[in-house]
């Protein structure tokens, strides 16, 4: 097994971007969020739901906090991702269900409806749209990953990069989460946010902070922010990364705080 | 890391629900097809319910497989679950009940959408992809559960990882698999408006081929260590020998052209398994119909294996969507017992277009190992080689 360090980390929540998001907020949307201004395609946009583009975003700019990942080969760069699946947009099928008359039925919906469909209303709910699109942005071929494991995606996505990093299948990992599930308050019981993290693991020992394979979830923490799906252990990872209060100890990453 | 086994296997799909071979008779007319103009889907008949997966099909399904996984599992132990699913598309109940009455003027009130989904309702909770996988690791006791969501590759994808984890010991026994359900209205109708059905029969690798078969099922593998397997004289249904994934970083909904991303994919799984392209008895395609995807895929097997036997089951069985790489895994360890390659069902004239050896007829051999590949929307690309016991 390979040793493997966290070099950078980008984040997006409630309380900023970057290390403006280090501070206390309320639940709720990233303020100052801009997809086109934080590196994602504006030719995309219309095919990526408001989770995917913070997302994608927030691959771009872990990358930008390490530009050394461009003397990886492409073959050697792997994306682990954990994001929630997204319906295809209601608003995408408004039209349809209208031209389905009153009362609805499936015969109407079928015959007048279908064609005003969006071709890619199917394609914009993929849960794996991060990944897909980040891949192709930054030319990304290697061993890879997507998990919808709700409030442990990124957990698991980040574990199962530290892996890949420690045997040898890839030489950086970008890993981390996203999501939006702001309006999401009924189904959760509890304020709900949005936000994006994601890590960037390299093979050997880089700079001062190692990552050991079973690392470990980051529990109750960040909870003031709100829910925030799969994003919330990779923002609270990041969140303490950019504070510099990740510690090295035997064993790893230390991410509770004492 | 340890060497891993294959030791049991439960199967939901249209060829039935334990292993079987591809049979013609398995694409047949379905009313909810039809209501969309889709002649043709591969349904599993004899589904039951579930307590805990009302109104959620491939939860059943899923329940079902991963039941028929366990006989004869050892007691004990540390277990986890991986499975792969896809998009729980709305059906059209939950369009007419949660959809359409908060319709006003042509735009969806959502505030009021969102205040009358009822969280104990089981809808919204059958739209957790995580749900079913959570269910099945508690009763089973399963102290890992992860859920892979890589669109087609899903649950190649899981069977991979999870192969992983027995290898290094992070568990003693794995479930894995997949599984998936969209036979249904609104389900086909993702797939219409990408006009990604065959408008006639699924015809993998034919010159004529205009699209997939839709199809659903499970399918879970038990996966343990070789040592404990052989240990107790548990019956060893194949040897995991290897994986590899890749990404095309070309386009999310098309394959790279070339076929670049599914050739590094299965690249990747030989060296895993520690083989060369001359060890491979037999290709399970992905093989859907599609015209892009077959060519490219072909292709890649072409420059990496080069003549080797090749078929897919699509053509049968449908498209299984994420459940595929996992229903078709666990209809490869059919072709190990059975001493069988099976042709391709809907094959009539191979493509010229499509330089690999596609079977067209059944081929009376026992195969050794067998790569199967498993791609995706995204770009996601999964190849696994398994061995004969």
């Amino acid at each position: 097994m390979r040793p493997v360090s966290l070099v950078a980390a980008s984040l997006f929540c409630p309380a900023g971007i970057g290390a403006n998001g280090l501070g206390p907020a309320a639940p709720g949307p990233v303020p100052g969020f801009a997809p086109h201004a934080h590196g994602v395609p504006r030719k995309h946009l219309k095919t990526m739901t408001r989770a995917v583009q913070l997302g994608c975003a927030a691959v771009y700019a872990a990358l930008e906090d390490w530009p050394t990942w461009r003397m990886v080969p492409a073959e050697r760069r792997g994306l682990y991702v954990g994001a929630s699946p997204q319906q295809g947009d209601a608003e995408d099928i408004e039209p349809a269900l209208q031209a389905a008359g009153t009362p609805f039925t499936l015969g109407g919906f079928a015959e007048r409806g279908v064609p005003m469909i969006p071709p890619l209303w199917l394609v914009k709910g993929l849960s794996n749209n991060i990944l897909g699109y980040s891949s192709a942005q930054f030319d990304f071929q290697g061993d890879n990953g997507n998990w919808c494991d709700g409030g442990h995606g990124g957990s698991v996505a980040l574990t199962n990069a530290v892996h890949a990093v420690a045997e040898g299948r890839v030489d950086l990992a970008v890993a981390g989460g996203a999501d939006a599930l702001v309006g999401a308050e009924a189904l959760f019981g509890a304020p709900c946010a949005e936000g994006a993290a994601f890590l960037v693991l390299v093979a050997g020992e880089v700079g001062k902070t190692r990552v050991t394979a079973g690392l470990p979830t980051v529990e109750g923490a960040e909870r003031d922010l709100g829910e925030l799906g799969a994003a919330g252990v990779p923002i609270a990872i990041a969140r303490q990364w950019l504070a510099g209060l990740l510690e090295v100890r035997a064993g790893g990453i230390h991410l509770f705080r004492d | 890391m340890r060497d891993v086994v294959i030791t049991a296997v439960g199967l939901r799909c249209a060829a039935g629900s334990t292993p079987g071979l591809p049979d013609r008779s398995w694409g047949r007319p379905d009313p909810d097809g039809a209501s969309l103009g889709v002649p043709l889907v591969a349904r599993v008949d004899g589904v039951g319910e579930h307590v805990d997966f009302p109104d959620d099909r491939k939860g059943a399904l899923a329940w079902a497989a991963a039941a028929d996984a366990m006989v004869g599992a050892p007691a004990g132990g540390r277990r986890g679950v991986w499975l792969g699913t896809g998009l729980s598309s709305l059906t059209p109940d939950e369009l007419v009940r949660d959809l359409y009455p908060h319709l006003r003027d042509g735009r969806f009130d959502r505030k009021a959408l969102a205040r009358d989904l009822d969280p104990d309702h089981p809808a919204p909770r059958r739209h957790l992809p995580e749900r079913v996988t959570q269910v099945i690791a508690a009763a089973y006791g399963a102290h890992v559960a992860e859920t892979s969501f890589s669109a087609c590759a899903a649950a190649a994808m899981s069977i991979a990882e999870a192969a992983r984890a027995v290898a290094r010991g992070d568990v003693d026994m794995a479930l894995a698999g997949g599984h998936d359900a969209m036979i249904h209205p609104i389900g086909l109708l993702s797939f219409v408006v990408l006009g990604a059905l065959s408008t006639t029969v699924a015809r993998p690798f034919d010159r004529r081929r205009d699209g997939f078969l839709i199809g659903e099922g499970a399918a879970v593998l038990r996966l343990e260590a070789e040592s404990d397997a052989r240990a107790r004289g548990a019956p060893i249904l194949a040897r995991w020998l290897g994986a590899g994934t890749s990404v095309d970083a070309h386009n999310v909904t098309a394959p790279h052209p070339d076929g670049h991303g599914a050739a590094l994919a299965m690249t990747r799984a030989l060296r895993d398994a520690g083989l060369t392209p001359a060890d491979v008895d037999y290709v399970n395609a992905h093989g859907t119909g599609t015209p892009v995807g077959d060519r490219a895929e072909s292709l890649a097997i072409r420059r990496v294996l080069g003549d080797v036997p090749v078929s897919s089951f699509k053509g049968a069985v449908g498209h299984t969507v994420a459940a595929a790489g996992a229903v078709e895994l666990a209809l490869c360890l059919a072709c190990f017992r059975d001493g069988l390659l099976p042709g391709t069902v809907g094959l009539e004239e191979p493509d010229p277009e499509c330089p690999a050896n596609v079977l067209v007829a059944n081929v009376a051999k026992r195969p050794r190992v067998i790569l199967s590949n498993s791609f995706g929307f995204g770009g996601q690309n999964c190849a696994v080689v398994i061995g004969a016991p």
